[in-house]
């Protein structure tokens, strides 16, 4: 497994424990903020990095679902998780490849069921994205593979749609494409941003190993300069002119004395 | 000899020996303008592109110094030469090498100052000697590599004859400094002015002359199939060389309308700020001294913001889409001409995202090399001395006014003298006497004419004395004012003989710092361009489109053209440049959308006479202007016209003209 388990690690040790409902009481309905609020309240705290991998994977996941490739996961998706699912287990039976091979419709309804979570509480979980960040700004750090996660798991839900036929359907196959073709666009900014992060360093890198070169051997040119060129042309100048001066104030005198004595 | 002989000799040689000399005065106010606050940026350029490269003239090679000494003493500015001009103009010459080293970094640092970071770039330029036995300049550094919106040309000029450094000719000098400059965009963007916008009276037609040169450069690199951006030489060697000129249409700095001409800048001689330099010749600022600018409010503020000016109303597309797409083609050929007009194709622009974005870095690379020269040059050694330098010129400068006034004084007074003998002889003929007729007897009237004659006799005596004393004063005055203004051109003479050896160490160090500069620079530069290129091939998907080269038909010419782009069965189809070059001197660039190897959809074409450069942009069908179009002609602000099958049917104000950039075209003007 590549970085990703990093994060799914980090998920887990979160999301481990299923989420405990007041009162002992375990069903929950998709209505409304209450939904949201008591899913979000029932996560044990964790530490805010990882709680900002959670949401930020889950915003990330929910991304290009419009209401018609919803509607495409509800009909091609079986065996939906209940609301009350700890999320864990939802992205357990997503990333399980014998469930993938086997059930991708399985696949398809857990997948629906983490987008339909970022879409119906999608103001909660960018509130919480937004008050974790705002706290500690370094969080950002981690985007970049949450974003490559995020897009492998969508990978994984195009892929179980096409198996189950979607991409041919009359009624959702238009959706289902345009999801496949948000992937192309998704993964062109995942790249991206990998590459743009990679020529960032190299550039400060190179950058700064310019500046300080050239910082250095402009004070050694500089020191090597000879300033007194100058000060001996303009001394040489001053001399020349004191001597003109000097030749015309007699020229002046002999001619006054001329001028005078010739009277 | 009669009396007023003598007056005229006396009032010719008063006048002659030491006529009223100037005092090398300088402009306080530069015709550009005190409204440097005014203009701030508010363009957007492609990304990788600079928006000022400053140029100036940096060193002169060994080989070709005879050479430009020659050709700068030849083509005199603003005046005629002396017929005593001497060996002077050579360190004249050299000290405009120096000069606009020095205050080229001024302009760089306004600029810099008002624009975005890393987006204005330095390129000193070497002058050489060519093949062909006249002038060329080619840049010591690469920062003319990358696209850039605009280009500008900068040189302190002083008129090459030593004795008229007091008199009413260009200066740069002490507390004065004659800014010669050009501001250029890519002749694409402006294609009637040949992509000058800008740029001071005597240089505006060789200018002109370089941007059209270029401009056939690049249309034959595009024959060939290949993008290239040429570099030109600077204008101020153009102007030395006496190279192409072509006349452009002209128009005031103040002018604001949008009109196809060339801003003409005056030559004017400014004085540079009088407290700033009194700072600098006090000895308290001098550790502050680097941070004292004499130029900035009088020349590079103003200067600044008409360039800033310039770039907010410079189609940054259409200026740098050819450096752009010359740039891309060094490390991605099959998408640098598709960059010209762009494209919607997702892969299009996935792909040349990467490659802006490498451009980027290539930009802030070099801009770190252009803050390090300013850094070496003007905080350095060489920027003391160049201060050093304008102080001991400034000194000069003041006691060769003052030799003037001094002359002027002793002019004046052997003027007042000359009439004022004038006046004595004129009245000397005695009279005043009394009348001898009167007299009553013979005895009386002999009494009478020897009294008369006794008086005259006293008269004459005391007349001679008072005119020969006149003269004296006179001939003593003009003496006095003859050998103020002979002091002061030995003063000028002496200090521009006894400077030679420091310009010349001082243009060593100069080019120490560049060669340094630009040998570090570019070694890793390579490096870093390498490794750019690598990170670039590592994260590329295949382009669905790529361009080639094949056919371009230009409607009404049998001849066949050369298309850069997208291609079918051997003819243009699809986004691309088309450049086509008849036997008659005309030639056609076509920047766009073409079907069937002709123009058709939106489009850029510009037609290139005898007589000059029109563009024209918006549909093509089947080759021919049909639709909105908006036309563009020298001396002329861009006009909206309805065209069918190629023919002008009327106005078409205020409608939306189609352009292959884009962007709805018209909204830059």
């Amino acid at each position: 497994m590549r970085k990703t388990a990093k994060l799914w690690l980090g998920a887990a040790a979160l999301l481990f424990t299923p989420p405990v409902f007041a009162d002992g009481e375990t069903a929950v309905a998709y209505d409304g903020q209450d939904y949201c609020i008591t899913v979000i309240g029932s996560l044990p705290g964790g530490d805010d990095e990882t709680r900002y991998q959670f949401y930020k994977l889950v915003s990330d996941l929910g991304a290009d679902a419009p209401e018609d490739f919803r509607a495409a996961l509800s009909r091609y998706g079986e065996n939906p998780p209940a609301p009350d699912t700890p999320l864990l287990d939802v992205i357990d039976i997503i990333a399980n490849p014998v469930i993938r091979q086997a059930a991708p419709e399985i696949t398809v309804a857990n997948m629906g069921h983490l987008i339909e979570f970022n879409a119906r509480c999608q103001d909660a979980v960018q509130g919480q994205i937004l008050s974790l960040t705002t706290y500690d700004s370094t969080l950002f750090l981690s985007d970049e593979v949450i974003a490559e996660d995020a897009l492998y798991l969508r990978q994984i839900l195009s892929e179980s749609l096409d198996r189950l036929g979607a991409s041919d359907d009359p009624v959702h196959g238009a959706a289902a494409r345009a999801y496949s073709r948000s992937l192309v666009t998704t993964r062109d900014a995942v790249e991206y941003a990998a590459f743009e992060s990679e020529i960032d360093e190299l550039e400060a890198i190179f950058m700064t190993d310019l500046d300080g070169r050239l910082a250095r051997s402009n004070d050694i040119i500089n020191e090597e300069a000879d300033r007194s060129v100058l000060d001996d042309a303009v001394t040489l100048a001053e001399d020349m002119n004191e001597d003109a001066e000097e030749k015309q104030k007699q020229r002046d005198i002999e001619t006054l004395f001329r001028i005078l004595g010739g009277r | 000899m009669s009396r007023r002989l003598i007056t005229a000799l006396l009032l010719g040689s008063a006048l002659m020996s030491g006529a009223c000399a100037t005092t090398a005065k300088g402009a306080k106010t530069s015709s550009l303008g005190n409204d440097y606050a005014a203009q701030t940026y508010r363009s957007e350029a492609p990304l990788g592109t600079t928006l000022a490269v400053v140029r100036y003239p940096a060193f002169v090679d060994p080989d070709a110094r005879d050479l430009y000494h020659e050709a700068f003493k030849n083509t005199p500015i603003d005046g005629a030469l002396s017929r005593k001009s001497g060996m002077e103009s050579e360190a004249l010459a050299d000290s405009v090498i120096l000069k606009s080293n020095y205050f080229a970094l001024s302009l760089f640092k306004e600029l810099a100052a008002k624009l975005p970071e890393h987006s204005v770039l330095l390129s000193p330029h070497t002058i050489k000697k060519g093949a062909d036995g006249k002038l060329y300049s080619e840049p010591m550094t690469q920062a003319e590599s990358l696209p850039s919106v605009v280009t500008v040309d900068f040189a302190a000029y002083t008129f090459p004859d030593a004795n008229k450094m007091m008199g009413k000719e260009p200066l740069t000098f002490g507390d004065l400094i004659t800014p010669l400059v050009t501001v250029k965009t890519d002749p694409r963007a402006a294609a009637p002015t040949q992509g000058v916008l800008l740029a001071s009276t005597p240089l505006i037609k060789h200018a002109a002359g370089n941007g059209k040169d270029s401009s056939e450069a690049v249309r034959d690199a595009l024959q060939t199939g290949r993008l290239t951006a040429r570099q030109s030489d600077l204008d101020f060697i153009a102007h030395l060389n006496r190279d192409t000129a072509v006349t452009v249409a002209q128009k005031p700095l103040a002018d604001r309308s949008n009109s196809d001409a060339v801003r003409f800048y005056p030559v004017e001689k400014i004085k540079l700020n009088a407290s700033a330099l009194k700072m600098l010749t006090s000895k308290s600022a001098q550790a502050n001294a680097a941070a004292i600018d004499p130029v900035s409010d009088v020349f590079s503020k103003p200067m600044a913001n008409q360039i800033v000016g310039i770039i907010n109303r410079t189609d940054a597309d259409k200026a740098a889409m050819v450096g752009r797409a010359a740039a891309i083609a060094q490390f991605d050929e099959s998408l640098a001409a598709l960059t010209l007009v762009g494209s919607d194709d997702p892969s299009y622009l996935a792909r040349v995202r990467y490659a802006e974005r490498l451009l980027e870095a290539e930009k802030n690379y070099l801009s770190v090399q252009s803050l390090r020269l300013f850094d070496g040059v003007h905080n350095g050694e060489m920027g003391a001395q160049v201060r050093d330098m304008l102080k001991a010129e400034y000194e000069l400068l003041e006691k060769r006014r003052e030799l003037a006034r001094k002359q002027n004084t002793a002019t004046a007074l052997a003027v007042l003298g000359a009439i004022g003998t004038g006046v004595a002889i004129a009245n000397s003929g005695g009279g005043g006497g009394s009348d001898c007729r009167n007299a009553r007897s013979q005895q009386e009237y002999n009494n009478c004419l020897r009294r008369e004659r006794q008086r005259q006799q006293r008269n004459n005596q005391i007349n001679r004395i008072a005119i020969d004393g006149l003269i004296a004063g006179t001939v003593y005055a003009a003496q006095t004012a003859y050998g103020a203004s002979q002091l002061s051109k030995s003063v000028g003479t002496n200090y521009l003989t006894s400077v030679v050896p420091a310009l010349e160490e001082q243009v060593s160090v100069q080019v120490n710092l560049i060669d340094s500069n630009e040998t570090i620079t570019a070694i890793r530069f390579e490096d870093l361009k390498a490794k750019l290129n690598e990170l670039y091939s590592k994260n590329q998907r295949a382009l669905d489109v790529a361009a080639t080269s094949c056919a371009y038909a230009h409607t009404g010419t049998g001849k066949t053209g050369s298309w850069l782009g997208e291609c079918s069965g051997g003819l243009a189809q699809g986004s691309g440049v088309g450049v086509l070059e008849n036997a008659d001197g005309t030639a056609v660039e076509y920047y766009g959308y073409a079907a069937n190897g002709q123009p058709s959809g939106p489009g850029y074409m510009i037609t290139h006479t005898p007589a000059g450069s029109t563009a024209m942009e918006g549909n093509f069908t089947a080759g021919r202007a049909d639709g909105v179009m908006t036309v563009y002609k020298g001396g002329q602000a861009p006009r909206t016209r309805r065209y069918a099958a190629g023919n002008d049917a009327g106005a078409a104000s205020g409608l939306a003209v189609s352009t292959p950039f884009n962007k709805v075209a018209g909204a830059m003007n």
